[in-house]
């Protein structure tokens, strides 16, 4: 039997397990990783005052902080069921199964995919993948590559590709159809860059002093889409183009590229051969909330916090009793925020634990979290505070039928 | 062949001594103790990991964090192995062959919406 | 390769086309679309695919606006082998 059990180490899962040994409970965290980390590890950007965020480093800090608070560590085991007996909550694992009174699901987001045709050869990755394999894996995913999906994501891990010297072609969109619609319309793209352009400094509009946001943007809109994309940090962006194809006959040689007209409609024969020997796809984030699904948790689809969420409070508790949520499973932000989550989601489960005189500082957390929002350097949906308030609609909501079910 | 990162502007040296060899496919490679088997693989240029079952369409890593399946070799001798979540030990054996056994398709164990 | 041939779901191999023909077909919900495909059916589970099934049932079906949803996984959301079934349960 344990207390507490935190499934997800990364930044939310790591906090979460910190606040709980701080305030004396016994805490398990399980990740299928090999490290500590999750997706925080592969991170690497500058701040707005100069300095670099090192995922690597932060995610070491987080782990030794936690080593030295006594909490307990379970590698490279897969979490694959749950469920609630008896007030326990029972957590499956290949091996060994647990048992515990709180659990925290910290299990992040994954990837949605664009589809394009011959994405299934061996060279071809998701974005993420290339930037787990450059920054933690320190082995280049290729010479020269080229990332279809233009989006805040592939833009930074662009930069860091290039950081540890591997060549892009260039960044450019998916052909349109059914399924890529949004991510292959140039029109709808470039209005979600000027969004995020809006932000606080973000990595993705300033690297160096060169480019500033304003000369990028006014270059992106006034020339509207010129034929030779504009290049970020060197790289071309080429909005006007897209990949028809990736072809090679056992792995990746190179993709079609065509123009395409400002509608997204492929201009035929257009189309040119571009040589590469890898391919990043990148459609963007979704929360990963399995988990939470086979609990029984109520869900909701809001697509500013990146598709369906567990339903759960500003306390990070869901409706099902000792059953907590944090981080990118409860929408798509960075690192920073799901940190702050986490701290949270670690005092309700002190809290919930007997741990007495937490009621102030939960409700200071929560505001923390709010100000982490505000000024997070990466944002990935414009709307996310729009997100946030529906999902905590949706909870008061959930809770008035709940007291009326009751009444009647 | 030489991919790997050692140097790099910001994140600084990695060591490249700890080499240990393994076998793939009956080949004998050498990677470094701890990376991922996958990372090792793409260090000495192997992209191919599996065949898929059906189609034999060659499949490598896709996701690199444990989510797609795309990678699973058998690692000494137990199938559906995530290479990307595999850190590599002196003397592992790997191979991309075998079909993989699970509880999922007959009682409908991996049916989801 | 045609983009109709476009394979959507990588585990069971189920293209652009089959998907998109059952959808015009059947109009139906994306949990029936899998059924009917086999598309997130596969050895991730869905996780790969799931998205874009979700959009191509989401273009075709009538029931487009639904927000609040029990969502259907079923464990174990990771393929557990045989040897170790039945271990630690
Ligand atoms: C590929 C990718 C790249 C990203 N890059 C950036 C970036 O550059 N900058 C940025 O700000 N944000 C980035 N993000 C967003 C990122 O999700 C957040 O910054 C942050 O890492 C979220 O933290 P988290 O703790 O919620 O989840 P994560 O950091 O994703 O950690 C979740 C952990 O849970 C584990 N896990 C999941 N399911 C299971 C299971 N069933 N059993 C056992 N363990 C499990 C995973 O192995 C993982 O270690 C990225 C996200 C992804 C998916
Ligand atoms: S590459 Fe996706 S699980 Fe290993
Ligand atoms: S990609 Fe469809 S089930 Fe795995």
């Amino acid at each position: 039997m344990n207390n507490t059990i935190i499934i997800g180490s990364g930044p939310a899962g790591l906090t979460a397990a910190v606040t709980c040994a701080e305030n004396g409970v016994d805490v398990v965290v399980i990740d299928e990783y090999m490290i500590a980390g999750g997706r925080l590890l592969g991170q690497l950007y500058e701040e707005p005052n100069g300095s670099w965020w090192n995922g690597i480093k932060e995610s070491t800090t987080l782990y030794e902080k936690a080593i030295n608070l006594g909490v307990k560590f379970h590698f490279n085991t897969a979490v694959n069921n749950i469920e609630q007996s008896n007030g326990l909550w029972v957590v499956y694992t290949e091996k060994d199964t647990f048992y515990t009174s709180n659990l925290l699901l910290a299990t992040g987001a994954a990837e949605s995919p664009v589809p394009v045709p011959g994405w299934t050869l061996p060279g071809v990755m998701s974005v993420g993948a290339a930037q787990v394999m450059t920054n933690v894996q320190r082995v280049k995913p290729g010479e020269r590559g080229v990332i279809i999906g233009v989006n805040v994501l592939s833009a930074v891990i662009a930069m860091e590709l290039q950081l540890a010297g591997v060549e892009i072609a260039c960044l450019t969109l998916p052909k349109r159809n059914r399924i890529t619609m949004k991510a292959g319309d140039p029109r709808k793209v470039l209005d979600s860059l000027l969004h995020v352009s809006h932000m606080a400094p973000s990595p993705f509009v300033r690297y160096g002093s060169k480019l500033m946001k304003n000369d990028f943007m006014k270059k992106l809109g006034v020339n509207f889409y010129p034929k030779k994309g504009v290049k970020m940090w060197d790289i071309p962006i080429q909005l006007r183009k897209a990949v028809t194809k990736i072809y090679g006959e056992d792995e990746v040689e190179g993709v079609t590229l065509a123009t395409i007209n400002a509608d997204g409609e492929v201009v035929s024969g257009s189309e040119e051969h571009i040589p590469v020997d890898f391919v990043c796809i990148a459609g963007g984030l979704y929360p990963l909330a399995e988990l939470a699904a086979v609990a029984g948790c109520p869900f909701y689809l809001v697509e500013e916090l990146g598709g369906y969420v567990p339903l759960h409070n500003e306390r990070m508790e869901t409706p099902l009793e000792g059953l907590y949520v944090a981080g990118n499973i409860t929408g798509i932000e960075g690192a920073k925020v799901a940190a702050a989550q986490g701290t949270t989601a670690g005092l309700s489960m002190a809290h919930r634990s007997g741990i007495k005189g937490l009621d102030n500082t939960i409700n200071d957390s929560i505001k923390m979290t709010e100000q982490t929002r505000n000024s997070a350097p990466i944002q990935f949906h414009p709307e996310i505070e729009v997100g946030r308030k529906k999902i905590l609609q949706q909870w008061e909501a959930y809770q008035s039928t709940k007291r009326e079910s009751i009444c009647y | 062949m030489t991919r790997r990162i050692l140097d790099h502007p910001i994140l600084g040296k990695i060591e490249d001594k700890n080499y240990v060899s393994f076998t793939f496919n009956h080949k004998v490679y050498k990677g470094l103790e701890n990376e991922s088997l996958a990372a090792a693989l793409l260090a000495n240029g192997i992209r191919t990991l599996r065949h898929h079952e059906e189609s034999g369409s060659p499949r490598g890593f896709y996701c690199n964090i444990g989510h797609c399946y795309e990678c699973r070799v058998s690692v000494d001798g137990q199938q559906g192995i995530r290479a990307c979540l595999t850190p590599l030990k002196e003397g592992m054996i790997a191979e991309s062959s075998g079909q993989l056994q699970t509880s999922s398709k007959e009682d409908g164990g991996l049916e989801n919406e | 390769m045609k983009e109709d041939e476009m394979i959507i779901c990588r585990c069971e191999e189920v293209s652009y086309e089959e998907l998109e023909t059952a959808a015009a077909k059947y109009k139906c919900s994306a949990r029936e679309l899998k059924l009917r495909t086999r598309a997130g059916m596969g050895y991730c589970g869905g996780r790969s695919c799931r998205t874009m099934v979700d959009k191509i049932a989401a273009a075709s079906a009538n029931d487009q606006n639904r927000t609040c949803v029990s969502l259907k996984y079923q464990p174990p959301i990771r393929p557990i082998s045989f040897e170790n079934l039945g271990r630690g349960r």
